[in-house]
């Protein structure tokens, strides 16, 4: 199998590029490195070409994919841990060695709101871990404690807190050396490392803190949160890149306030420095508090946002006394780049400069957590943002029949096709999708070429875990890290670091 | 010199890449004795590329004793920009066929020493025991390699000032901003492709239609450099229909006569070789 210099010729195969477009190339990698080569280099300045080429057979050769967020998979779930670290681990590597049959290659191993005192162990069994012949797990996605408890779907309400004392208050739940600056984290200078917390900025103290998570190299997720297109845009300026699970565990689209899913149609017009909308310059963003803001007024129970005995908040826009972007922060953020295309501007196609980049967003796009027009709704308006992501549970596992699946404490799933239930509701409890089953449905649901719709499972969550560099493209330098697809987008072979760790027989 | 007027550039690539490949095999190179071909870049080859390529993949021709030297390179554009002429034959050829990479020879026009490096580069093709066979192209104006009008004819390996034409010629390449086209090349010389022991040119389309003529009608003269290959002992240029615009009918006529009359003669050689009778001399590509 190996090549007698190290080096290997993937040709008669098309490229999907970061931009979506798929072009008709050969890839040349270096299977001891485990990287990605430049070609071109590799043969002027070392002098040498692949001693082995691979046929492809006009297959597609795409970047491995990237699910980052994931509850778990082939019976072993990231939220649960029972005292032993060996069999914690075992399940970590269960996943690993696993998941490749779906494409993945690297993942954000997701653990749910827990109690308390669980955090800094589990997160500290999820440091960045990778072994030969499997995926990388690249760190953590942690879901929780600091949401809210309207939109906490299968979070358990008792661990759902606020964070009174800001840094302090996280600190105390995840562990501070957990939330350590990027560098101090990642113990190996080559491994990629990655953090994601998914919070609610309308909970006290999140929004006070997010700043400084964000500097640490943290990534955060708007998500399980009732937000006003007021405080959902502060936390964006604050540092938020990611909203999670979009349209999920947060409040519908209303036209008059289109809350965290209008952020991906944020309007250059309020982004503007031209255009002061906030009626109390200069005030930091206000926590608003768990309780306060929620007016349980009209509008019907929701079905799938929480379990059980809760009522779900009304999808009227709240009241708006909460102005929170200041006319300063946006004149500061648009004076650091440069004005070139006011507000009113003569260039077709483009758009008047922006305050701050809208965040990327999550979708599950299983064909039940969002119906396809509002996968094409989302993707339409703000396609460089998209990220598919499968936020399956422990269940995921392409060879399991339908049928009634333990879950935990005593409650049990029902597995219809890519439907999971709790038994005996009609609530959703979580996916079970794969993700290149994500991929196939992306593009038949939006009408995107196979090529954009890999962009969204590849290149876009690299981007927006900064880590566009190794992980989700073909760039040269970037890890090895591989998915053959047939034209249907079915994986044919996977590779990782430069080699191949599963074949369809 | 002869002429072959084919109906298209594919057919025109295609009947040139047979050739080489024929000349290749024939030549039956070894480690020791490798073929040494000299090679062009621009538009008009990219169908010889192709169709050689093809010949690669299908079994036919093998690049595993084959050494190469590329006619010419931009001065000061790095090795890996788009329109570099490292990166042009890299996409086009080098990368699709077995050719060692160290048998690779393309001129570096980022050397500190830049005649240094067009010395070396003469050296190297002597070391060689000089060209086997030269692939070349033309420009507009008649240009071979980038040896623009008005240069020597008996000219080496050197750096070169572009034309103005050809510099807006090549706008197009780079933005049609002219002032990021490159102003100066290194380039093989007019005498050094008429020493390798073949020349073998293509030209295509109706706008090098005039330079066609002005190089085999007229007088061999320095302001259309591909004149010079009259003097040539085993020239071969290969056209398309559209780049016989402007010459007369007769010479047309000419040339596809002895297209007919060379199939019989070739055909005849190898007869005799079948017999048992020895080649005199591999040329047999020759009727002047």
């Amino acid at each position: 199998m190996t090549s007698a210099n190290g080096l290997i010729c993937f040709t008669n195969c098309l490229l999907p590029l970061e931009d979506g477009s798929l072009v008709e190339k050969d890839l040349w990698i270096d299977e001891r490195r485990g990287i990605v080569l430049d070609a071109q280099r590799t043969f002027f300045l070392r002098k040498e070409r692949p001693d082995k080429i691979i046929d492809l057979g006009g297959n597609i050769l795409s970047p491995g994919l990237i699910d980052i967020q994931i509850n778990g998979a082939y019976g072993f779930d990231f939220s649960v841990y029972e005292g032993d670290d060996e069999a914690y681990r075992e399940g970590m590597k269960r996943v690993a060695l696993n998941i490749v049959e779906t494409g993945v290659t690297s993942l954000v191993p997701t653990i749910i709101t827990q109690e308390k005192s669980l955090y800094p162990k589990l997160l500290n069994l999820l440091r960045p871990f990778s072994m030969p012949n499997s995926a990388n797990l690249l760190g953590w996605h942690s879901e929780g404690p600091f949401i809210q408890m309207a939109k906490r779907g299968a979070h358990a309400p008792p661990f759902i807190i606020p964070a009174p004392d800001r840094l302090q208050s996280f600190e105390e739940v995840y562990g501070a050396e957990n939330l350590a600056v990027n560098e101090d984290w990642v113990m190996e200078s080559e491994q990629v490392g990655v953090r994601i917390i998914t919070a609610a900025p309308e909970i006290e103290g999140v929004m006070d803190t997010l700043t400084e998570l964000t500097n640490r190299g943290i990534v955060f997720s708007i998500g399980h949160s009732i937000a006003t297109t007021d405080i959902a845009t502060s936390a964006v300026i604050h540092g938020a890149r990611l909203i999670t699970h979009l349209f999920n565990a947060m409040p519908q689209l209303h036209h008059r306030d289109p809350s965290i899913i209008g952020l991906i149609g944020a309007s250059p017009h309020l982004s503007s420095a031209f255009t002061p909308i906030a009626t109390v310059p200069g005030s930091p963003a206000s926590p608003v508090s768990r309780n306060a803001s929620i007016r349980l007024s009209h509008g019907g129970k929701a079905h799938s946002e929480a379990f059980d005995d809760h009522e779900t908040p009304p999808q009227t826009p709240v009241d708006a006394r909460h102005k929170t972007i200041s006319t300063e922060t946006i004149a500061q953020k648009l004076s650091q780049s440069k004005s070139s295309r006011p507000e009113l501007h003569l260039e077709k196609g483009q758009v008047a400069d922006m305050a701050f980049e809208r965040p990327f967003y999550e979708m599950i796009v299983d064909g039940i957590h969002s119906h396809p027009n509002s996968v094409r709704l989302a993707y339409g308006a703000y396609p460089e943002g998209c990220i598919l992501i499968t936020d399956a549970m422990k269940i995921l596992d392409p060879h399991l029949q339908d049928g009634v699946h333990e879950w935990r404490d005593g409650k049990k799933f029902v597995k219809e096709g890519d439907k999971l239930y709790l038994e005996g509701t009609d609530t959703l409890a979580g996916s079970v999708v794969t993700l290149d089953k994500c991929v196939r449905n992306f593009s038949r649901f939006t009408g995107c070429s196979l090529g954009e719709a890999i962009r969204c499972a590849t290149y876009n969550p690299a981007k927006c875990l900064g880590i566009e560099n190794r992980k989700g493209t073909l760039r040269p330098g970037a890890d090895a890290d591989l998915v053959v697809l047939d034209r249907k987008g079915q994986p044919v072979s996977t590779w990782v670091k430069g080699k191949q760790v599963w074949t369809k027989n | 010199m002869r002429l072959i007027i084919r109906d298209d550039p594919t057919a025109v690539g295609e009947y040139i890449a047979n050739y080489i490949c024929k000349r290749i095999n024939n030549f039956a190179p070894t480690a020791e004795k490798p073929f040494v071909l000299g090679l062009p870049t621009g538009s008009s080859p990219i169908s010889t590329y192709k169709a050689l390529i093809k010949l690669v993949k299908d079994g036919k021709l093998s690049f595993k004793h084959v050494v190469t030297f590329n006619m010419d390179e931009y001065v000061h554009l790095p090795r890996d920009h788009p329109e570099s002429y490292h990166t042009f034959m890299f996409r086009e050829f080098f990368s699709h066929v077995d050719i060692p990479p160290n048998q690779v020879n393309i001129l570096n026009g980022n050397a500190p020493d830049l005649i240094a490096e067009c010395n070396a580069y003469e050296q190297r093709i002597k070391d060689y025991g000089g060209i086997e066979l030269f692939l070349g192209g033309i420009g507009e104006d008649g240009h071979i390699a980038f040896n623009e009008p008005g240069s020597s004819l008996v000219s080496r390996t050197r750096i070169k000032t572009l034309a103005y034409d050809t510099i807006l010629a090549n706008a197009r390449f780079f933005n049609n901003d002219i002032a990021a086209v490159p102003r100066m090349a290194l380039t093989v010389g007019v005498g050094t492709v008429l020493e390798s022991r073949e020349v073998v040119v293509v030209v295509t389309g109706q706008r090098k239609a005039l330079a066609l003529s002005k190089a085999i009608e007229e007088g061999v003269n320095h302001l259309w450099t591909l004149s010079a290959l009259q003097q040539h002992p085993w020239a071969l240029i290969v056209v398309d229909e559209d780049a016989t615009a402007e010459l007369h009918v007769k010479t047309v006529k000419y040339f596809k006569s002895i297209e007919r009359v060379q199939d019989e003669v070739e055909q005849m050689h190898a007869a005799l070789r079948a017999k048992g009778v020895p080649e005199s001399d591999n040329n047999v590509g020759s009727m002047e």
